[in-house]
C-alpha cells in the first residue's frame, strides 16, 4: 500500500512537471495525497491524468471512474451530455479541488458509486451510501420480468390501501421504487435486516417522491419471521436479491466489495442458500392464492 | 402555397427526344416561369445560380438500364403536358381505368379470378382521383377555350370579363395539371418515419472532427427550427472540441422525407484552426440517415439477437461492482451490430443500442427493396450514396455546391445555422428527386 503510494506520489509530481505550470504545495496527509493546483487545468487534461492514475495504481476501470467522477462534478451524469465545447473548457478551483477530493477516495478503492453517492437504475437515480448495497445491472432484469409478470395480471389490485408487492432485502431501494415509478397505482412493502438500507430506502423514496405509497421496515427474515407474517398482509408479488454467496468466495471478491460493501448484503451462509430457502418457506403465508 | 405546387414547377426538356432514346442538352432553357415565381420568389434574394454547363457535361454521361438522363430543373407544367410522352401516358392511364371498370361492372367479370379481381379493385381505386383530376382538367380547357372565343367579341366590357375568366382559367389548369403531376409520382412509405442520424469525422484529423461537431450543431438546429425531436444518442468528443462519432434520433412530421438526401460525403475547404501557416486544407465527414421502422414494418425475432454487456465473462452478479453499463447487440443472421453506452443505466443503454438497430435493419431492408430503382439516379440514399461526395463547403470563397444537382448557394455561415437556407438546399433536393421518379414512372410505361 504504502509502495503503491510512493509510486503514485512520484507519478503525480512528474505529470505536474509536465503539463502544469506551477504546483504550488503538495502535503502528504497520513494515507492521502493532496496536490493543489493553481493553474489552468481542462477537462480533458484533468480526464487523462487521473485516468492514468488509477492505471498505475491498479484501481480497477480506470477510464471509466475518470470518467464519472469528473462528469459528476460537472454537474452531469456522463461526459457525452458535455457540448462539443466541453472537454476543452477550463476546470474553476472550486472543481478540480472537489476532483481531486473524489479520486483520492476513488484511490482506496471504493466503488465509484459510494464516490459520487448517486447512480441510475432504470429510469432513477439513487442515493448510494456505503456499507448498503449498490444495486447490479442484472437487477434490472429482474424489474423488467416482474413489470411484465403484473402487467399481464392486470395492474394494480382493486383495494387502494391493500399492498401489492413485498420486497425482501431492498438495500438502497432499487427494485421497490423502480416498480413504484413504472406502476403508478400499485403500493409496496419492503423490509432490510440493516439499519442503514432502510434509512438509505426512505430517504430515496422521499426524494422521488414515492413515499407515500411504500412502507419501509427493519426486520430480519430470519429471525422476525413470525412478526412479519403476522404484520404483512397476503400480497400478490414477492421479489427479493438475497445475498447468495457462499461464504468461503467472500474474501476473494474485489477490494470495492470486501472493504465498502455490507458483507451481510452478500453473504449466503455456505450454500448460498440460507436467505434464499428462509424465503421460499415464508413464501406460501406471505403470498396470495394467485401470486 | 400547397406542396406540390412548390415542388411541380419545372420539366425536364430532354423528354423532347426521349423516343429516339438519346439525349441532348438544350442551350436555352427557361430557368423561371411565371407560376414558378411564387417558388423562387422567396429565394429571389438568396444568391443562387444554377451551372448549366456542369450539369450539360454530368447529364451526357451514360447510364446502364433506364435512359433519364436529368439536366438542371426546367421550371414549366404546361410543356410536360404539351409533350406526346405524358399525353400517350394519360392516355394510357384513362385506358385502363376503363377497361378495369368494365371488367368489375359487366358479366366479363366471371372471367377472372378472385386474385386479378381484387388488383383490379385497388387499380381502379388508386387512379379514380387521377381521373376525376383529368376529367377536371379537359372541363377547364373546354371553358378556357369558349373564353377565348369570347376575347374576339366585339363589346369592350365583355372582352374585360373574358380576360379576367381567362386569367383564372389558366390559373386553374396550372393547378390541376401539378395535382396531376404529384398524384403520378408514387409516395414512399418510408418518407413519413423517423430517422436515426449518424456523424462521422472523415478525413483529415482534428479539422474534420470540428466540422463534423459543427455540421451535427447544423442538424441539431435544423431539427430546432423544423419543430422536430432531436435526441442524442451518442456524442464521442474529440481533445479539441470536435466530434468523432455522434449520432441522434430525430422524430417529425416529414423528417425522413427532408433529411434523406444529406446522406454521404461532406467536404470542407478552408484554414483550419490548428493551421499555423495558413493554408487551406480539404477535409471530410460522413452523414448517414437511417428511417426509423414502426413496430409493424419491422419485427425482430428475439431468438436472432446476442445481447452483449460487460459482465458476459466471468461471474457477475453479486461478485462484481462495475461501472461499465455499455451494451453491444448483434443480430445474428445479419451480423448487423449497434452498441450504446451513453448512460448509467445498462436498460436505457440496451433500448438505445435496440432503436439503432432496428434503424439499421430497416434502412437495409429497404434498400434491397429500392435499389433497382434507384440504381441509375443522381441522388442516392443508403448504403450507395454514403460515399458519394455530395456537398463541398468553401470558406474562402464563401459557397457551398450540392454536386448531384449542380446548386450553389453563397453565405456558409448562414448555410450553417441550419435554417432557411438548409431548408432551401433541401426542398431543391426533394424536387429533383421527384423529378427523376417521374420520369421513371414515365419511362417504364412509355418506351
Amino acid at each position: 500500500m504504502v509502495f503503491r503510494q510512493k509510486i503514485f506520489w512520484r507519478f503525480l509530481h512528474q505529470r505536474n512537471r509536465v503539463t502544469l505550470r506551477q504546483v504550488s504545495t503538495a502535503s502528504v496527509v497520513g494515507e492521502k495525497v493532496i496536490a493543489h493546483i493553481s493553474s489552468k487545468l481542462t477537462v480533458q487534461q484533468a480526464l487523462n491524468q487521473w485516468a492514468e492514475c488509477f492505471q498505475v495504481t491498479g484501481v480497477s476501470e480506470p477510464n471509466l471512474s475518470s470518467q464519472h467522477i469528473i462528469a459528476h462534478v460537472l454537474g452531469h451524469k456522463t461526459l457525452n451530455s458535455l457540448s462539443k465545447r466541453g472537454l476543452t473548457q477550463v476546470l474553476s478551483q472550486p472543481q478540480v479541488e472537489r476532483i481531486w477530493k473524489l479520486c483520492h477516495k476513488r484511490l482506496t478503492r471504493m466503488p465509484v458509486q459510494y464516490v459520487i453517492e448517486e447512480w441510475d437504475f432504470r429510469d432513477i437515480t439513487l442515493k448510494m451510501k456505503p456499507p448498503v448495497f449498490i444495486p447490479r445491472p442484472e437487477t434490472e432484469e429482474l424489474v423488467s420480468l416482474v413489470l411484465a409478470d403484473m402487467e399481464q395480471r392486470g395492474g394494480a389490485s382493486r383495494y387502494p390501501d391493500t399492498v401489492d408487492f413485498l420486497e425482501v432485502g431492498c438495500g438502497s431501494g432499487a427494485i421497490s421504487l423502480s416498480l413504484l415509478q413504472s406502476q403508478k397505482q400499485i403500493r409496496g412493502m419492503a423490509i432490510d435486516q440493516s439499519a442503514e438500507a432502510v434509512a438509505l430506502t426512505r430517504e430515496n423514496a422521499q426524494s422521488l417522491g414515492l413515499h407515500d405509497r411504500l412502507t419501509v421496515s427493519q426486520v430480519d427474515v430470519i429471525k422476525d419471521a413470525d412478526w412479519l407474517v403476522k404484520s404483512c398482509s397476503r400480497v400478490g408479488v414477492l421479489v427479493s436479491n438475497p445475498p447468495y454467496l457462499f461464504t468461503e468466495d467472500l474474501d476473494s471478491l474485489a477490494p470495492e466489495i470486501q472493504r465498502y460493501e455490507d458483507r451481510a448484503a452478500l453473504d449466503g451462509g455456505e450454500q448460498g442458500m440460507l436467505v434464499i430457502d428462509q424465503i421460499l418457506t415464508l413464501a406460501p403465508r406471505l403470498v396470495t392464492e394467485n401470486g | 402555397m400547397t406542396l406540390h405546387r412548390k415542388c411541380f414547377s419545372w420539366i425536364p426538356k430532354c423528354l423532347l427526344t426521349r423516343v429516339s432514346g438519346t439525349c441532348r442538352v438544350h442551350c436555352a432553357q427557361r430557368l423561371y416561369h411565371r407560376n414558378v415565381g411564387l417558388y423562387t420568389r422567396q429565394q429571389n434574394n438568396r444568391h443562387e445560380t444554377y451551372s448549366l454547363s456542369k450539369f450539360g457535361h454530368i447529364g451526357l454521361r451514360a447510364f446502364h438500364g433506364s435512359q433519364s438522363l436529368l439536366l438542371s430543373k426546367i421550371l414549366s407544367v404546361e410543356e410536360i403536358f404539351s409533350k406526346p410522352l405524358m399525353q400517350e401516358y394519360l392516355k394510357k392511364v384513362e385506358d385502363e381505368y376503363d377497361v378495369c371498370l368494365k371488367s368489375l361492372n359487366t358479366t366479363d367479370g366471371e372471367r377472372y379470378n378472385e386474385e386479378e379481381l381484387s388488383q383490379k379493385r385497388t387499380r381502379v381505386s388508386v387512379l379514380t382521383s387521377l381521373m376525376q383530376q383529368i376529367r377536371d382538367l379537359k372541363l377547364k380547357q373546354k371553358e378556357f377555350e369558349e373564353t377565348e372565343a369570347l376575347l374576339k367579341d366585339n363589346d369592350p366590357e365583355l372582352r374585360e370579363l373574358a380576360e379576367m375568366e381567362r386569367e383564372a382559367c389558366l390559373t386553374a389548369i396550372e393547378d390541376m395539371r401539378q395535382t396531376i403531376l404529384s398524384l403520378l409520382v408514387p409516395a414512399e412509405e418510408s418518407d413519413m418515419s423517423d430517422l436515426v442520424l449518424e456523424v462521422t469525422a472523415g478525413v483529415g484529423g482534428q479539422e474534420a472532427m470540428l466540422f463534423t461537431a459543427e455540421m451535427f450543431d447544423m442538424y441539431q438546429s435544423y431539427a430546432a427550427f423544423q419543430g422536430w425531436g432531436f435526441d442524442i444518442l451518442e456524442y464521442s468528443p474529440s481533445e479539441l472540441g470536435g466530434l468523432r462519432h455522434g449520432s441522434a434520433s430525430i422524430s417529425g412530421p416529414l423528417s425522413y422525407k427532408k433529411m434523406k438526401f444529406e446522406a454521404g460525403v461532406h467536404r470542407v475547404q478552408r484554414v483550419p484552426k490548428t493551421e499555423k501557416q495558413g493554408r487551406v486544407h480539404t477535409s471530410t465527414m460522413t452523414v448517414a440517415v437511417l428511417p426509423q421502422p414502426t413496430e409493424i414494418t419491422l419485427t425482430i425475432q428475439p431468438k436472432d439477437l446476442r445481447i452483449e454487456t460487460k459482465r458476459a465473462s466471468g461471474a457477475g452478479g453479486q461478485h462484481v461492482n462495475t461501472t461499465d453499463s455499455a451494451v453491444r447487440i448483434v443480430h445474428i443472421p445479419t451480423g448487423v451490430v449497434a452498441e450504446c453506452q451513453q448512460e448509467r443505466s445498462q436498460l436505457k443503454n440496451k433500448e438505445t443500442a435496440m432503436k439503432v438497430l432496428r434503424a439499421k435493419l430497416y434502412s437495409m431492408k429497404l434498400e434491397e427493396e429500392t435499389s433497382r430503382r434507384y440504381q441509375t439516379r443522381k441522388l442516392q440514399i443508403g448504403t450507395k450514396g454514403r460515399s458519394e461526395k455530395i456537398r463541398t463547403y468553401n470558406f474562402s470563397q464563401d459557397r457551398i455546391t450540392d454536386h448531384r444537382i449542380g446548386k450553389t448557394v453563397h453565405d456558409v455561415r448562414g448555410f450553417l445555422l441550419g435554417e432557411d437556407l438548409l431548408d432551401d438546399m433541401s426542398l431543391s433536393l426533394q424536387q429533383f428527386s421527384e423529378q427523376e421518379t417521374l420520369l421513371e414512372v414515365l419511362g417504364d410505361n412509355g418506351s
